[in-house]
């Protein structure tokens, strides 16, 4: 075994074992930190294959985006310290039913797949500046459409929060 | 566009009046032999700067002649907020068969005091004041009760004479 | 400088020194330790410095003498400091939760220390030379926040608690100007690498010869930079006269001491990105002019005339990008530390206004100028 492959299944472990105290935590702001190591230790799987970009992008978008919003909106609420309640058996036996089966099917479908290498692809280098070629690349493999259309999409949540929050500003002002 | 002229206008409005805050201190950081103000105290006692107005302890005025203005009047210890003063006066007889009371003992709690001043204010006569010492500490809280009359001193008789007419 | 010795001779031959006696999984071991343990000694160093930096700037600027009683000019203030609250007792309150309240210090200082991995040193002395070094920087400064609030929320203080809001209301709005203050210069540079940036300002700094953008780039990135580091005139996380000392209310003793650290090592690596992106790293002056004067005057910077001495005096030259290096972050941190002791703090509303109505808009107008620059060939 190489040093790369105790590595990751280290990584693994943790991202697992920090996955699975998300959802046993009773204390919800402990979920939270557990969501954000996992999240992080994910990030780190990412480094280890080389793929740094993206690896940074998680960190950015998951754990300091994201997992402090969370972090903010459990703050917000009140009893954040308290013990969640105990969840019930029949609730618990249904969830626990629906992830056995959501980690069966994709463990089906992962196992159906035949993983090949794809012909006549040249695979790109993952260095920023090849990525942002290729997110602004209108050519076979661009990505410049889902690029705008994401754009789009974010220009619309952006607007849409600006006009909540005009309207809140006018209502305590009259 | 108006609105454009003022925002930009406030920002550089806040650019000068930072950099006028910054010059200052950089004054101060780049001068420090003629900026700090701080007293390095035990190693000045020789030559301490101490400010003349600076209230360390009150004491009794006495000229040359070992006298002082003092009427035991009390109206420093009435005026004193937490009964640091205590005036302890004596009747005696002048020459013309007169009863007067003079002051005998000018007691001054040194570790009640707060240094307050209001005493010198209350003073009819300037007969006391505030000096700067400032090593009033010592182990002995007993010393700390002083008697500020001296010794065989005894109460300034006032000119007969008005000065204003010599002058 | 091609016949002076490179920092990659030294390591090669540390490498080489090392694979003849031992097996390679060992040595990549040993050097890797060595390696992260000369970075965070080296950081420590110089927050044993900042620290005392800050007392005497602190000291003269108020009109103060600073620390002058613990050895010659109270140069040995901070050991007795360390040495306090090394003996000082970690108190946590009964009602807080106990595993985050020990926790979230060291996960701060883990975080802060993950930071300076991308960072170059010197020509060659980068311990992870990666394409997105400043973006990794970027990423782990914002998760520097998840430390404050974990401090904050354990602690099950109001204070602590409003202090953390605050402090993660702070970051997350400041990581946007100062990101696109470094986006201006990673435009120039067309590089995230920090090498590469720093290399691409050889002919001159990126704050000297990027034109007004540059500057205003520098300016922006310092101002919001002082801000992610909680430091005066923004340090509303731990206003000692609202909120006793913001997150680290309940701290004390050495759990205390990392937060401590922890501000020091962030305005460590603050002060060593923006040296990076614009004050040109490690490289030394350079006039950009063409005249025999300038010439001679960047071939002294270079040390072009050592490269005739014998060997053993060229490794003097190895400290050259290190002095240059050193002495732009000890620049910029006393920047921040001129900041600090001149301004009073702001408001809460003021502070997010300042972000959002002013630094934000004119970061966003002067990226667009730069990618005009860049698109009409004006930048050099």
């Amino acid at each position: 075994m190489s040093a790369s492959t105790i590595i990751f299944y280290i990584l693994a472990t943790l991202v697992v074992v920090f996955g699975a105290l998300t959802v046993f935590s009773r204390k919800i702001f402990r979920a939270a930190i557990s969501l954000l190591l996992s999240l992080t230790f994910i990030a780190g799987i990412y480094f280890l294959w080389n793929v740094d970009f993206i690896g940074a992008l998680q960190i950015i978008i998951y754990v300091g985006g994201i997992v402090v919003l969370i972090i903010f909106s459990i703050f917000l609420t009140h009893h954040s310290g308290q013990s969640l309640p105990k969840a019930k058996t029949g609730k618990k036996l249904l969830s626990g039913i629906m992830a056995v089966a959501g980690l069966g099917f994709t463990t089906w479908v992962v196992s159906q797949y035949v993983f090949k290498p794809a012909p006549g692809v040249v695979p790109v280098e993952p260095s920023v500046h090849n990525i942002g070629i290729q997110m602004l690349s209108y050519s076979d493999y661009g990505y410049v459409f889902p690029f705008e259309v994401i754009n789009i999409l974010l220009l619309a949540a952006l607007v849409g929060a600006i006009v909540i929050a005009i309207k809140k500003s006018q209502d305590t002002e009259e | 566009m108006k609105a454009l002229y003022n925002y930009l206008k406030e920002v550089a409005f806040a650019f000068v009046s930072l950099a006028n805050g910054l010059l200052l201190t950089l004054k101060y950081f780049v001068t420090p032999w003629k900026s700090i103000i701080t007293e390095n105290y035990p190693d000045n006692r020789d030559h301490p700067s101490v400010a003349d107005e600076f209230a360390g302890e009150v004491i009794l005025i006495h000229d040359e002649n070992n006298e002082h203005k003092c009427t035991a009047c009390t109206l420093c210890q009435m005026a004193c907020p937490n009964n640091s003063i205590q005036i302890i006066s004596k009747q005696v007889e002048t020459e013309d068969g007169k009863k007067k009371k003079v002051l005998d003992q000018w007691v001054y709690h040194l570790e009640m005091c707060t240094f307050c001043k209001q005493c010198i204010d209350a003073c009819p006569q300037d007969a006391i004041k505030m000096i700067n010492s400032y090593e009033l500490s010592c182990f002995d809280r007993s010393t700390l009760t002083k008697v500020l009359n001296r010794p065989g001193s005894k109460l300034k008789e006032k000119a007969k004479v008005t000065p204003k007419v010599q002058e | 400088m091609i016949s002076m010795i490179q920092f990659s001779d030294v390591t090669t031959w540390i490498h080489q020194l090392l694979s003849s006696c031992m097996a390679p999984w060992l040595v990549f071991l040993i050097e890797l330790v060595v390696a992260a343990v000369a970075a965070v000694v080296a950081l420590l160093v110089c927050v044993i410095i900042m620290v005392y930096m800050e007392r005497k700037v602190a000291g003269h600027m108020q009109l103060r003498h600073g620390p002058n009683r613990v050895g010659w000019h109270g140069l040995c203030q901070l050991f007795a400091d360390i040495i306090k609250l090394l003996l000082k007792e970690s108190f946590t309150p009964t009602r807080a939760d106990k595993l985050l309240f020990t926790v979230a210090p060291v996960l701060s200082l883990c975080v802060s220390l993950l930071a300076l991995a991308p960072i170059s040193w010197g020509p060659g002395l980068v311990l992870w030379n990666t394409n997105i070094g400043v973006l990794f920087v970027t990423a782990i400064s914002s998760m520097g926040v998840i430390g404050i609030l974990m401090a904050g929320w354990s602690s099950n203080n109001k204070y602590a608690l409003l202090g953390a809001m605050r402090s993660g209301a702070q970051i997350v709005s400041y990581e946007l100007s100062a990101g696109l203050s470094i986006v201006t210069i990673v435009a120039l540079a067309g590089t995230l690498n920090t090498g590469g940036i720093i290399e691409s300002q050889a002919n001159g700094w990126w704050v000297l010869k990027g034109h007004l953008p540059a500057i205003f780039a520098f300016i922006i990135y310092i101002i919001a930079s002082t801000a992610e580091c909680n430091r005066a005139p923004f340090d509303l996380a731990e206003a000692e006269s609202e909120l006793t000392a913001g997150y680290h209310t309940e701290y004390s003793g050495m759990q205390f001491g990392i937060f401590y650290l922890n501000e020091y090592i962030n305005m460590g690596v603050v002060a060593m990105i923006a040296s990076t992106l614009f004050l040109g790293g490690w490289q030394p002056f350079y006039l950009p002019f063409d005249f025999p004067l300038a010439h001679a005057f960047n071939d002294i910077m270079a040390l072009k005339f050592m490269e005739t001495w014998p060997a053993w005096i060229s490794w003097v030259s190895l400290a050259w990008p290190l002095v240059w290096f050193f002495g732009k972050l000890f620049l910029i941190i006393f920047f921040m530390m001129w900041f600090r002791w001149t301004f009073p703090r702001l408001r809460i509303d003021q502070l997010l206004k300042l972000e959002w109505k002013y630094l934000l808009p004119l970061s966003i107008v002067n990226l667009v100028i730069v990618a005009l620059f860049i698109v009409l060939g004006l930048h050099f």
